[in-house]
Protein backbone atom coordinates (compact mmCIF):
# COMPACT_ATOMS: atom_id res chain seq x y z
CA UNK A 1 0.00 0.00 0.00
CA UNK A 2 1.17 3.84 -0.87
CA UNK A 3 2.76 5.45 2.34
CA UNK A 4 0.14 8.41 1.83
CA UNK A 5 -2.76 5.89 1.22
CA UNK A 6 -2.30 4.34 4.65
CA UNK A 7 -1.46 7.79 6.35
CA UNK A 8 -4.94 9.03 5.36
CA UNK A 9 -6.45 5.33 6.54
CA UNK A 10 -4.72 6.06 9.85
CA UNK A 11 -6.17 9.47 10.67
CA UNK A 12 -10.10 8.75 9.22
CA UNK A 13 -9.55 5.71 11.75
CA UNK A 14 -8.82 7.54 14.57
CA UNK A 15 -10.20 10.77 14.43
CA UNK A 16 -13.93 8.35 13.95
CA UNK A 17 -14.07 9.59 10.55
CA UNK A 18 -14.87 5.73 9.16
CA UNK A 19 -17.63 3.81 8.90
CA UNK A 20 -18.48 0.68 10.28
CA UNK A 21 -17.67 -2.05 7.02
CA UNK A 22 -14.74 0.68 6.62
CA UNK A 23 -13.41 0.06 10.18
CA UNK A 24 -13.87 -3.78 9.85
CA UNK A 25 -12.07 -3.51 6.65
CA UNK A 26 -8.98 -1.20 8.03
CA UNK A 27 -8.56 -3.25 11.37
CA UNK A 28 -8.37 -6.63 8.97
CA UNK A 29 -5.62 -4.97 6.91
CA UNK A 30 -3.98 -4.40 10.29
CA UNK A 31 -4.48 -8.12 11.31
CA UNK A 32 -2.74 -9.22 7.93
CA UNK A 33 0.16 -7.00 7.94
CA UNK A 34 2.41 -7.05 11.01
CA UNK A 35 4.60 -3.93 9.81
CA UNK A 36 1.85 -1.47 9.51
CA UNK A 37 0.12 -3.11 12.83
CA UNK A 38 3.41 -1.94 14.36
CA UNK A 39 3.48 1.37 12.97
CA UNK A 40 0.01 1.85 13.84
CA UNK A 41 0.10 0.93 17.26
CA UNK A 42 2.73 3.58 17.84
CA UNK A 43 0.74 6.05 16.16
CA UNK A 44 -2.28 4.79 18.20
CA UNK A 45 -0.11 5.61 21.79
CA UNK A 46 0.77 8.87 20.86
CA UNK A 47 -3.06 9.50 19.16
CA UNK A 48 -4.13 8.96 23.16
CA UNK A 49 -1.45 10.67 24.89
CA UNK A 50 -2.88 13.50 22.67
CA UNK A 51 -5.87 13.44 23.62
CA UNK A 52 -5.36 13.09 27.24
CA UNK A 53 -3.76 16.50 27.10
CA UNK A 54 -5.25 18.65 30.10
CA UNK A 55 -6.77 22.45 29.22
CA UNK A 56 -7.71 24.68 32.31
CA UNK A 57 -11.05 26.47 32.51
CA UNK A 58 -10.60 30.09 31.33
CA UNK A 59 -10.63 32.39 34.17
CA UNK A 60 -13.89 35.23 34.91
CA UNK A 61 -11.61 38.01 33.66
CA UNK A 62 -11.57 36.94 30.28
CA UNK A 63 -15.43 37.23 30.03
CA UNK A 64 -15.43 40.32 31.54
CA UNK A 65 -12.97 41.62 28.98
CA UNK A 66 -14.54 40.21 26.08
CA UNK A 67 -18.40 41.70 27.25
CA UNK A 68 -16.31 44.95 28.06
CA UNK A 69 -14.79 45.03 24.52
CA UNK A 70 -18.08 44.51 22.96
CA UNK A 71 -19.88 46.75 24.45
CA UNK A 72 -17.20 49.51 23.62
CA UNK A 73 -17.88 48.35 19.73
CA UNK A 74 -21.34 48.73 20.52
CA UNK A 75 -21.80 52.15 21.54
CA UNK A 76 -19.20 52.77 19.05
CA UNK A 77 -21.81 51.34 16.60
CA UNK A 78 -24.45 53.25 17.92
CA UNK A 79 -23.06 56.33 16.95
CA UNK A 80 -22.71 55.82 13.44
CA UNK A 81 -25.61 57.73 11.61
CA UNK A 82 -28.76 56.92 10.29
CA UNK A 83 -27.82 57.21 7.10
CA UNK A 84 -24.46 55.12 6.82
CA UNK A 85 -26.07 52.18 8.33
CA UNK A 86 -28.86 52.39 5.69
CA UNK A 87 -25.71 52.66 3.20
CA UNK A 88 -24.06 49.34 4.90
CA UNK A 89 -27.47 47.64 4.85
CA UNK A 90 -28.34 48.23 1.25
CA UNK A 91 -24.46 47.43 0.36
CA UNK A 92 -25.22 43.89 2.16
CA UNK A 93 -28.73 43.13 0.92
CA UNK A 94 -27.15 43.67 -2.48
CA UNK A 95 -23.63 41.60 -1.79
CA UNK A 96 -25.75 38.82 -0.74
CA UNK A 97 -28.36 39.17 -3.41
CA UNK A 98 -25.62 38.39 -5.99
CA UNK A 99 -23.96 36.06 -3.88
CA UNK A 100 -27.08 33.61 -3.24
CA UNK A 101 -27.44 33.07 -7.00
CA UNK A 102 -30.92 33.25 -7.18
CA UNK A 103 -32.32 30.43 -9.40
CA UNK A 104 -30.86 28.02 -6.78
CA UNK A 105 -32.71 30.06 -3.93
CA UNK A 106 -36.04 29.32 -5.98
CA UNK A 107 -35.24 26.11 -6.88
CA UNK A 108 -34.59 25.57 -2.46
CA UNK A 109 -37.88 27.88 -1.69
CA UNK A 110 -39.76 25.15 -3.40
CA UNK A 111 -38.41 22.49 -2.25
CA UNK A 112 -38.76 23.89 1.35
CA UNK A 113 -42.44 25.09 0.49
CA UNK A 114 -43.29 21.35 -0.94
CA UNK A 115 -41.61 19.36 2.47
CA UNK A 116 -43.04 22.17 4.39
CA UNK A 117 -46.62 21.22 3.29
CA UNK A 118 -45.88 17.81 4.08
CA UNK A 119 -44.15 17.54 7.53
CA UNK A 120 -45.79 20.68 8.86
CA UNK A 121 -46.61 19.54 12.57
CA UNK A 122 -43.47 17.59 13.20
CA UNK A 123 -41.66 21.10 12.06
CA UNK A 124 -43.78 23.34 14.23
CA UNK A 125 -42.79 21.46 17.26
CA UNK A 126 -39.13 21.48 16.00
CA UNK A 127 -39.23 25.49 15.60
CA UNK A 128 -40.84 25.58 18.88
CA UNK A 129 -38.02 23.61 20.69
CA UNK A 130 -35.24 25.49 19.09
CA UNK A 131 -36.87 28.99 19.87
CA UNK A 132 -36.46 28.41 23.29
CA UNK A 133 -33.20 27.20 22.92
CA UNK A 134 -32.39 30.42 21.07
CA UNK A 135 -34.23 32.57 23.94
CA UNK A 136 -32.60 30.78 26.74
CA UNK A 137 -29.06 31.19 25.23
CA UNK A 138 -29.93 34.44 24.19
CA UNK A 139 -30.95 35.73 27.96
CA UNK A 140 -27.58 34.10 29.20
CA UNK A 141 -25.78 36.34 27.45
CA UNK A 142 -27.71 39.42 27.88
CA UNK A 143 -27.35 38.85 31.61
CA UNK A 144 -23.45 38.81 31.61
CA UNK A 145 -23.55 41.41 29.24
CA UNK A 146 -25.52 43.45 31.67
CA UNK A 147 -23.74 42.81 34.62
CA UNK A 148 -21.01 44.06 32.42
CA UNK A 149 -22.22 47.18 31.71
CA UNK A 150 -23.45 48.24 35.20
CA UNK A 151 -19.85 47.60 36.27
CA UNK A 152 -18.41 50.17 33.55
CA UNK A 153 -16.96 53.61 34.50
CA UNK A 154 -18.88 55.33 31.94
CA UNK A 155 -21.69 56.54 32.58
CA UNK A 156 -23.26 56.30 28.89
CA UNK A 157 -22.36 52.11 29.63
CA UNK A 158 -24.25 51.83 32.13
CA UNK A 159 -27.32 53.77 31.08
CA UNK A 160 -26.85 51.23 28.18
CA UNK A 161 -26.56 48.02 30.54
CA UNK A 162 -30.12 49.45 32.36
CA UNK A 163 -31.66 49.59 28.76
CA UNK A 164 -30.41 46.02 28.11
CA UNK A 165 -32.14 45.16 31.24
CA UNK A 166 -35.18 46.31 29.82
CA UNK A 167 -35.22 43.20 27.13
CA UNK A 168 -35.80 40.24 29.32
CA UNK A 169 -38.98 38.57 29.62
CA UNK A 170 -38.42 37.67 33.16
CA UNK A 171 -35.47 38.51 35.19
CA UNK A 172 -33.51 37.24 36.74
CA UNK A 173 -32.14 37.45 40.84
CA UNK A 174 -28.48 38.59 39.53
CA UNK A 175 -29.63 41.00 37.80
CA UNK A 176 -32.33 42.44 39.95
CA UNK A 177 -29.58 42.53 42.39
CA UNK A 178 -27.25 44.52 40.19
CA UNK A 179 -30.25 47.40 39.60
CA UNK A 180 -31.11 47.62 43.30
CA UNK A 181 -27.42 47.86 43.16
CA UNK A 182 -26.96 51.02 40.58
CA UNK A 183 -30.46 51.92 42.07
CA UNK A 184 -29.10 52.70 45.70
CA UNK A 185 -25.36 53.81 44.74
CA UNK A 186 -25.01 54.92 40.86
CA UNK A 187 -23.07 58.12 41.39
CA UNK A 188 -25.13 59.42 38.29
CA UNK A 189 -28.90 60.53 38.84
CA UNK A 190 -29.95 60.00 35.37
CA UNK A 191 -28.38 56.34 35.86
CA UNK A 192 -30.02 55.83 39.10
CA UNK A 193 -33.80 57.29 37.25
CA UNK A 194 -33.21 54.33 34.42
CA UNK A 195 -32.73 51.83 37.27
CA UNK A 196 -35.91 52.49 38.74
CA UNK A 197 -37.99 52.56 34.98
CA UNK A 198 -35.83 49.18 34.29
CA UNK A 199 -36.78 47.91 37.98
CA UNK A 200 -40.49 48.88 37.52
CA UNK A 201 -41.71 46.39 34.65
CA UNK A 202 -40.62 43.91 37.36
CA UNK A 203 -42.77 44.81 40.02
CA UNK A 204 -44.72 41.39 40.65
CA UNK A 205 -41.20 40.00 41.83
CA UNK A 206 -41.24 40.25 45.69
CA UNK A 207 -37.16 40.67 45.77
CA UNK A 208 -38.11 44.20 43.11
CA UNK A 209 -40.62 44.82 45.58
CA UNK A 210 -38.71 44.88 48.81
CA UNK A 211 -35.50 46.16 46.78
CA UNK A 212 -37.22 49.50 45.98
CA UNK A 213 -38.80 49.81 49.76
CA UNK A 214 -35.55 49.56 51.31
CA UNK A 215 -34.24 52.14 48.80
CA UNK A 216 -36.18 55.03 49.87
CA UNK A 217 -34.56 55.72 52.89
CA UNK A 218 -31.13 55.65 50.83
CA UNK A 219 -31.98 58.15 48.14
CA UNK A 220 -30.60 61.78 48.49
CA UNK A 221 -31.79 63.27 45.01
CA UNK A 222 -35.11 65.05 45.18
CA UNK A 223 -36.09 64.02 41.60
CA UNK A 224 -35.56 60.11 43.03
CA UNK A 225 -37.47 60.27 46.51
CA UNK A 226 -40.68 62.02 44.46
CA UNK A 227 -40.44 58.97 41.45
CA UNK A 228 -39.99 56.57 43.92
CA UNK A 229 -43.18 58.21 46.10
CA UNK A 230 -45.09 58.07 43.12
CA UNK A 231 -44.58 54.51 42.27
CA UNK A 232 -45.38 53.56 46.38
CA UNK A 233 -48.69 55.15 45.71
CA UNK A 234 -49.36 53.61 41.89
CA UNK A 235 -48.25 50.47 43.81
CA UNK A 236 -50.20 51.00 46.85
CA UNK A 237 -47.25 49.57 48.83
CA UNK A 238 -48.08 50.03 52.66
CA UNK A 239 -44.75 48.74 53.72
CA UNK A 240 -43.25 51.94 52.48
CA UNK A 241 -44.85 54.26 54.55
CA UNK A 242 -42.11 53.72 57.58
CA UNK A 243 -39.11 54.47 55.61
CA UNK A 244 -40.73 57.61 54.13
CA UNK A 245 -41.39 58.57 57.54
CA UNK A 246 -38.35 57.69 58.48
CA UNK A 247 -36.55 59.74 55.36
CA UNK A 248 -38.50 62.67 56.44
CA UNK A 249 -37.16 62.16 60.12
CA UNK A 250 -33.34 61.34 58.93
CA UNK A 251 -32.75 63.50 56.31
CA UNK A 252 -33.48 67.65 55.46
CA UNK A 253 -35.37 67.16 52.45
CA UNK A 254 -36.85 70.08 50.09
CA UNK A 255 -40.02 70.96 50.70
CA UNK A 256 -42.00 70.45 47.66
CA UNK A 257 -41.14 66.63 48.34
CA UNK A 258 -42.10 66.53 52.14
CA UNK A 259 -45.28 67.63 50.50
CA UNK A 260 -45.26 64.87 47.87
CA UNK A 261 -44.23 62.36 50.43
CA UNK A 262 -47.18 63.33 53.01
CA UNK A 263 -49.38 63.28 50.06
CA UNK A 264 -48.13 59.98 48.70
CA UNK A 265 -48.40 58.71 52.67
CA UNK A 266 -52.02 59.56 52.84
CA UNK A 267 -52.98 58.44 49.89
CA UNK A 268 -51.37 54.93 50.24
CA UNK A 269 -53.12 55.02 54.19
CA UNK B 1 -29.38 22.64 20.79
CA UNK B 2 -28.55 25.42 19.17
CA UNK B 3 -31.18 27.01 17.18
CA UNK B 4 -29.31 29.71 15.27
CA UNK B 5 -26.41 28.14 13.54
CA UNK B 6 -23.10 30.01 13.78
CA UNK B 7 -23.21 31.34 10.11
CA UNK B 8 -26.83 32.75 11.32
CA UNK B 9 -25.20 34.44 14.17
CA UNK B 10 -22.46 36.01 12.24
CA UNK B 11 -24.18 37.23 9.23
CA UNK B 12 -26.36 39.34 12.24
CA UNK B 13 -23.38 40.59 13.22
CA UNK B 14 -21.91 41.60 10.03
CA UNK B 15 -25.48 43.66 9.53
CA UNK B 16 -24.71 45.08 12.51
CA UNK B 17 -26.39 43.27 15.20
CA UNK B 18 -23.07 43.37 17.63
CA UNK B 19 -24.40 41.86 20.66
CA UNK B 20 -24.81 38.69 18.88
CA UNK B 21 -21.48 37.90 19.13
CA UNK B 22 -21.77 37.48 22.48
CA UNK B 23 -23.60 34.04 21.56
CA UNK B 24 -20.88 33.01 19.29
CA UNK B 25 -18.41 33.82 21.88
CA UNK B 26 -19.91 31.60 24.79
CA UNK B 27 -20.21 29.16 22.14
CA UNK B 28 -16.91 29.20 21.11
CA UNK B 29 -14.80 30.74 23.81
CA UNK B 30 -13.26 27.35 25.68
CA UNK B 31 -12.27 25.71 22.18
CA UNK B 32 -10.42 28.78 21.29
CA UNK B 33 -9.21 28.99 24.72
CA UNK B 34 -8.35 24.92 24.55
CA UNK B 35 -6.46 25.69 21.28
CA UNK B 36 -3.89 28.78 22.26
CA UNK B 37 -3.60 27.03 25.67
CA UNK B 38 -2.56 23.75 23.48
CA UNK B 39 -0.21 26.01 21.47
CA UNK B 40 1.76 27.74 24.34
CA UNK B 41 0.91 26.44 27.58
CA UNK B 42 0.31 29.75 28.97
CA UNK B 43 -3.54 30.29 30.13
CA UNK B 44 -3.13 34.39 30.82
CA UNK B 45 -1.56 35.05 27.46
CA UNK B 46 -4.40 32.53 26.12
CA UNK B 47 -7.03 34.45 27.60
CA UNK B 48 -6.02 37.69 25.84
CA UNK B 49 -5.15 36.03 23.02
CA UNK B 50 -8.83 34.40 22.42
CA UNK B 51 -9.66 38.02 22.92
CA UNK B 52 -7.79 39.22 19.75
CA UNK B 53 -9.80 37.18 17.65
CA UNK B 54 -13.30 38.29 18.46
CA UNK B 55 -11.64 41.85 18.20
CA UNK B 56 -10.67 40.68 14.86
CA UNK B 57 -14.19 39.03 14.04
CA UNK B 58 -15.53 42.40 14.46
CA UNK B 59 -13.00 44.37 12.60
CA UNK B 60 -13.08 41.86 9.55
CA UNK B 61 -16.94 40.88 9.85
CA UNK B 62 -17.78 42.98 6.38
CA UNK B 63 -15.29 39.88 4.82
CA UNK B 64 -17.31 37.30 6.32
CA UNK B 65 -19.60 35.78 3.24
CA UNK B 66 -21.36 32.89 5.10
CA UNK B 67 -19.77 30.22 2.84
CA UNK B 68 -18.10 27.61 4.12
CA UNK B 69 -17.71 26.58 8.00
CA UNK B 70 -18.10 29.78 10.20
CA UNK B 71 -15.71 27.48 12.51
CA UNK B 72 -13.11 27.40 10.13
CA UNK B 73 -13.24 30.92 9.56
CA UNK B 74 -12.71 31.77 13.12
CA UNK B 75 -9.82 29.22 13.78
CA UNK B 76 -8.17 30.92 10.47
CA UNK B 77 -8.46 34.22 12.36
CA UNK B 78 -6.96 32.47 15.52
CA UNK B 79 -3.95 31.06 13.70
CA UNK B 80 -3.38 34.47 12.75
CA UNK B 81 -3.83 35.94 15.77
CA UNK B 82 -1.01 33.10 16.69
CA UNK B 83 1.44 34.11 14.24
CA UNK B 84 1.40 38.04 14.61
CA UNK B 85 1.72 37.52 18.52
CA UNK B 86 4.85 35.25 18.55
CA UNK B 87 5.96 37.14 15.32
CA UNK B 88 6.30 40.17 17.42
CA UNK B 89 7.32 38.20 20.34
CA UNK B 90 10.08 36.16 18.29
CA UNK B 91 13.01 36.64 21.15
CA UNK B 92 10.57 36.25 24.10
CA UNK B 93 8.68 33.59 23.27
CA UNK B 94 6.09 32.83 26.33
CA UNK B 95 5.97 29.18 27.54
CA UNK B 96 5.49 28.11 30.91
CA UNK B 97 7.12 25.23 31.73
CA UNK B 98 6.68 26.15 35.62
CA UNK B 99 2.90 24.95 35.40
CA UNK B 100 4.25 21.45 35.14
CA UNK B 101 6.37 21.59 37.32
CA UNK B 102 4.49 22.75 40.40
CA UNK B 103 1.89 20.72 39.13
CA UNK B 104 4.47 17.66 40.03
CA UNK B 105 4.62 18.90 43.36
CA UNK B 106 1.66 19.48 44.57
CA UNK B 107 0.23 16.19 43.76
CA UNK B 108 2.90 14.38 45.58
CA UNK B 109 0.66 12.63 47.91
CA UNK B 110 -1.02 10.91 44.33
CA UNK B 111 -0.80 6.66 43.91
CA UNK B 112 1.71 5.60 41.85
CA UNK B 113 -0.47 5.17 38.90
CA UNK B 114 -1.86 8.63 38.95
CA UNK B 115 1.51 9.49 39.10
CA UNK B 116 2.68 8.44 36.77
CA UNK B 117 -0.16 9.11 34.02
CA UNK B 118 0.54 12.42 35.02
CA UNK B 119 4.32 12.23 34.16
CA UNK B 120 3.09 10.82 30.77
CA UNK B 121 0.68 14.03 30.32
CA UNK B 122 3.47 16.65 30.85
CA UNK B 123 5.88 14.94 29.01
CA UNK B 124 4.05 15.24 25.75
CA UNK B 125 2.89 18.63 26.71
CA UNK B 126 6.76 19.50 26.80
CA UNK B 127 6.89 17.49 23.25
CA UNK B 128 4.33 19.24 22.00
CA UNK B 129 6.23 22.10 23.01
CA UNK B 130 9.21 21.22 21.04
CA UNK B 131 7.72 20.79 17.58
CA UNK B 132 7.59 23.18 15.10
CA UNK B 133 4.12 25.46 15.29
CA UNK B 134 2.38 24.15 12.14
CA UNK B 135 2.74 20.67 13.50
CA UNK B 136 1.54 21.24 16.78
CA UNK B 137 -1.56 23.69 15.55
CA UNK B 138 -2.34 20.71 13.53
CA UNK B 139 -2.55 17.96 16.31
CA UNK B 140 -4.26 20.72 18.33
CA UNK B 141 -7.06 21.17 15.66
CA UNK B 142 -7.49 17.39 14.83
CA UNK B 143 -7.78 16.54 19.08
CA UNK B 144 -10.95 19.04 18.45
CA UNK B 145 -13.50 15.67 17.99
CA UNK B 146 -15.98 17.46 16.66
CA UNK B 147 -13.83 19.16 13.99
CA UNK B 148 -14.21 17.28 11.15
CA UNK B 149 -10.38 16.93 8.32
CA UNK B 150 -12.64 18.75 5.86
CA UNK B 151 -12.86 21.91 8.02
CA UNK B 152 -9.17 21.81 9.20
CA UNK B 153 -8.44 21.66 5.52
CA UNK B 154 -10.11 25.19 4.98
CA UNK B 155 -8.62 26.32 8.07
CA UNK B 156 -4.98 25.41 6.98
CA UNK B 157 -5.12 26.23 3.55
CA UNK B 158 -4.74 22.62 1.82
CA UNK B 159 -7.08 19.60 0.98
CA UNK B 160 -8.66 16.87 3.36
CA UNK B 161 -5.98 14.61 2.41
CA UNK B 162 -3.41 16.77 2.77
CA UNK B 163 -4.33 17.76 6.48
CA UNK B 164 -4.73 13.96 6.91
CA UNK B 165 -1.20 13.11 5.99
CA UNK B 166 0.39 16.57 8.00
CA UNK B 167 -1.76 15.45 10.83
CA UNK B 168 -0.25 11.59 10.78
CA UNK B 169 3.50 13.17 10.03
CA UNK B 170 3.20 15.48 13.31
CA UNK B 171 1.79 12.29 15.05
CA UNK B 172 4.68 10.77 14.07
CA UNK B 173 7.23 13.83 15.23
CA UNK B 174 5.68 14.41 18.04
CA UNK B 175 6.52 10.62 19.33
CA UNK B 176 9.81 10.63 18.23
CA UNK B 177 10.07 13.99 20.55
CA UNK B 178 8.39 11.97 23.45
CA UNK B 179 10.78 9.31 23.45
CA UNK B 180 13.96 11.76 23.21
CA UNK B 181 12.54 13.37 26.69
CA UNK B 182 11.30 9.91 28.17
CA UNK B 183 15.23 9.09 27.75
CA UNK B 184 16.41 11.76 29.31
Amino acid sequence: MDTTQFEIWVMDYLSGELDEASIQRFEKFLTDNEEYQKQFDVLLSSWEQLNALEVPEPSEKMDTQFFEMLSNATEKNDKIPWYKKLQMGIRQGMDSLVQSKLAYGALVLILGLTLGYFFRNGATEVDASSEMASTSETKQVREKLVLTLLEQPSANQRLQGVSEANKFEKVDDKVVNALLKTLNNDPNVNVRLAAIESLIKYVDNPLVREGLVQSIVKQESPILQVTLANLMVALQEKKSIEPFRKLMRTKELDTTVIQQIERSIETII
Amino acid sequence: MQALTDNALMLKVKSGDLNTLGLLYERHKKRLFGFFYNMNSNPSLSEDLVQNVFVRILKYKHTYTGEGSFTAWMFRMARNVNYDHFKKNKNNRETNDLSSISFKLQDSKDTNSEQDRKDVISTVQRAMNLLPPEKREVLVLSKYKEMKFSEIGEILGCSEGAAKVKAHRALKDLRTVFMQLEKR
